[in-house]
């Protein structure tokens, strides 16, 4: 692939949002899918590049000197980002095509310009770019989340842009900090400072605490379970998979490249990630509805994504890295799988809906199986995201060790314990009918009403995607494993970013 | 040069407080103030040290250093434009995350 298309990545779904404002929807809803499509497949060609070819390509957009230009820069970890966020995107927007969400005006320019924000912060390699980015790819994030939703939509949206924009003036400051210590921002250059220097540090992990908001780390979580849940459904899983995974990619990246791993804070990460896998997990036992539930899982998910992190090692990396992907995946096929009971049934809350086991067998089981992937049971991805988990906490020493082990295992009995509680209020009890409808009951509804097909098949295709991993992990572990190796050792990447 | 480290943490406190209050107005304002500090910052980190306009002096050490400026005015931007989607989710919500509730029957659990 040529350096020179690396662009392409931001400017054809940034083309196509612009394109979304003067066509007629019905032409634009194919382009909506198609693009993130598009990007995806250019994902892959990347993949495929990187592993045939040079582990790592950039350019500097415009041919201006490295330092002023801005750097693109590609290699396994962000192509495989790539890959998954913009299948994962395609069919989430794929979703709201259906279910007439997409029939909203702008919404394909605003989900396409999130795709061109997401792909940009993926590719960049300089902190202010990224910076950038992460703006473009929130301010289409505000209004999707002011025009889909429940009432409260506003008031939640007002959170969301508050405690985003106030993350973003972290993050800039924390730029700012790093530029006047180190006189660039470039994460080539970067690279080879010394990483010792206390001032460098300081404001490198300033940075790193903007992202921490916006991954939802705990303590830093509070917002996530409030604000998601009140968009729609196929809204809340193109930000699950696309927002905090973004925040995450650019922490493994930073801590990986510019702090060396930051060993001296091996400690406070560990603290950090298991307070959150705890958190996350039992957090979701207090809630009563589908998608609130779930947004508690997806703290937990960033707990065992940065687990990987915090172990530091090839393995952990790696795992922490497939964890990631799963994840996308996994979450993507439960919030969609909400989304449609939520517009067949008109609600998500358990006391209005009961028995949709028999009612919705085939929805039943795509979600039971996504359940069970997300607590890390076979046959899907989760299984062997947990396998790589543990397996790299097995090799670390000491009490250490226990700790992480012990506390992976309590974890998971909590997401096993939310996952119950969801099946128990959704797939289990007396049919719909049986109970009384009103204020504390179901909805009415016809009782030849059911989810359509073609809002299952959405779920449906990520689920199958989370099982075609689990039948043939090898090729995506060896992903992974490569994607640890760009970031254990930076010397390739670092070279081409700041090569002209 | 202890005068730009002061407003900045004038600024950032004045802001703080403002973030905190219960009206979104109010906490607009308060935004402004921390993003007119975190530009501060930026401009900390290049300009304050090299004074000289970048005008006829080839290889001088003393022409300010541009790119923080191109930080400031991205980030200015950027800022400006939030803020103008904040206000106007000020004027359409009125006060229905304090006081209304819809007519459709929704409540706050739904």
């Amino acid at each position: 692939m040529n350096d020179a298309l690396l662009p392409l990545f931001v400017a054809l779904p940034l083309g196509m949002a612009a394109l979304g404002v003067v066509l007629p929807g019905r032409l634009m809803r194919p382009l909506l899918v198609l693009t993130p499509l598009l990007t995806a497949a250019g994902g892959v060609a990347l993949l495929v590049e990187h592993a045939t070819g040079r582990p790592v390509i950039a350019t500097q957009v415009g041919a201006f000197v490295p330092g002023i230009a801005i750097p693109l820069v590609s290699d396994t970890l962000a192509a495989l980002m790539l890959a998954v966020t913009g299948l994962t995107a395609a069919v989430c927007v794929g979703f709201a095509v259906l279910s007439g969400e997409a029939r909203l005006r702008f919404f394909p320019t605003l989900a396409l310009m999130l795709v061109a924000g997401v792909n940009g912060a993926l590719l960049t390699g300089d902190l202010f770019n990224l910076f950038v980015f992460i703006e473009v790819m929130l301010l289409p994030s505000y209004a999707l989340i002011a025009m889909t939703g429940t009432w409260r939509r506003l008031g939640i949206g007002r959170l969301f842009v508050v405690i985003n924009l106030l993350t973003s003036t972290i993050l800039l400051i924390g730029v700012g900090l790093v530029y006047g210590v180190a006189g660039s921002v470039n994460i080539g250059v970067l690279a080879d400072v010394d990483s010792d220097d206390p001032r460098f540090v300081l404001a490198v992990s300033v940075v790193l605490l903007a992202l921490c908001v916006k991954a939802g780390v705990v303590p830093l979580h509070g917002w996530l379970p409030r604000a998601y849940p009140a968009t729609s459904g196929s809204v809340m899983a193109l930000f699950s998979a696309l927002h905090t995974k973004v925040a995450i990619y650019a922490i493994f990246r930073i801590h990986q490249v510019v702090l060396d791993g930051a060993p001296q804070w091996t400690w406070l990460a560990f603290v950090l990630v298991l307070v959150t896998m705890v958190v996350g997990a039992y957090g979701s036992l207090g809630e009563r509805m589908i998608r609130r539930l779930l947004s508690w899982q997806m703290v937990a998910g960033v707990g065992y994504i940065l687990l990987g992190l915090a172990i530091g090692s090839r393995l952990g990396l790696a795992s922490g890295l497939f964890y990631m992907a799963h994840h996308i995946l996994v979450m993507g096929a439960l919030l969609l799988g909400s989304a449609a009971i939520e517009h067949t049934y008109r609600s998500h809350q358990f006391v209005r809906l009961s028995g949709l086991m028999r009612r919705e067998p085939l929805l039943a089981t795509i979600m039971a199986l996504a359940l069970l992937s997300l607590v890390g049971f076979p046959p899907s991805s989760g299984f062997f995201a947990k396998v790589g988990i543990v397996r790299a906490a097995a090799d670390l020493e000491g009490a250490e060790r226990v700790i992480v082990l012990a506390v992976v295992v309590v974890a998971s009995l909590g997401t096993l314990l939310a996952v119950l509680k969801l099946w128990r209020g959704v797939f289990w009890g007396p049919p719909l009918e049986d109970l009384p409808s009103g204020e504390r009951g179901p909805h009415l509804v016809a009782p030849e009403t059911r989810a359509p097909l073609r809002m299952v098949v959405p779920s449906g295709v990520l689920l199958g995607a989370s099982l075609l991993v689990f039948l043939v992990p090898g090729p995506v572990w060896d992903l992974t494993v490569r994607a640890a190796d760009g970031l254990l050792d930076s010397s390739a990447y670092a070279a081409e970013v700041t090569s002209p | 040069m202890t005068f730009l480290p002061i407003t900045v943490a004038v600024l950032v406190a004045g802001g703080v407080y403002l973030v905190c209050q219960a009206g979104l107005v109010r906490i607009i304002f308060g935004i402004t103030l921390l993003s007119h500090g975190a530009n501060l910052v930026l401009l900390a980190a290049g300009v304050s040290a090299w004074r000289t306009e970048p005008l006829n002096i080839p290889g001088s050490t003393d022409v300010a250093d541009p790119l923080p400026m191109a930080f400031v005015l991205t980030a200015i931007v950027i800022t400006l434009a939030v803020t103008l989607l904040m206000l106007a989710l000020a004027v359409i919500g009125g006060d229905d995350d304090t006081y209304r509730m819809p007519d459709t029957g929704e409540d706050h659990h739904a």
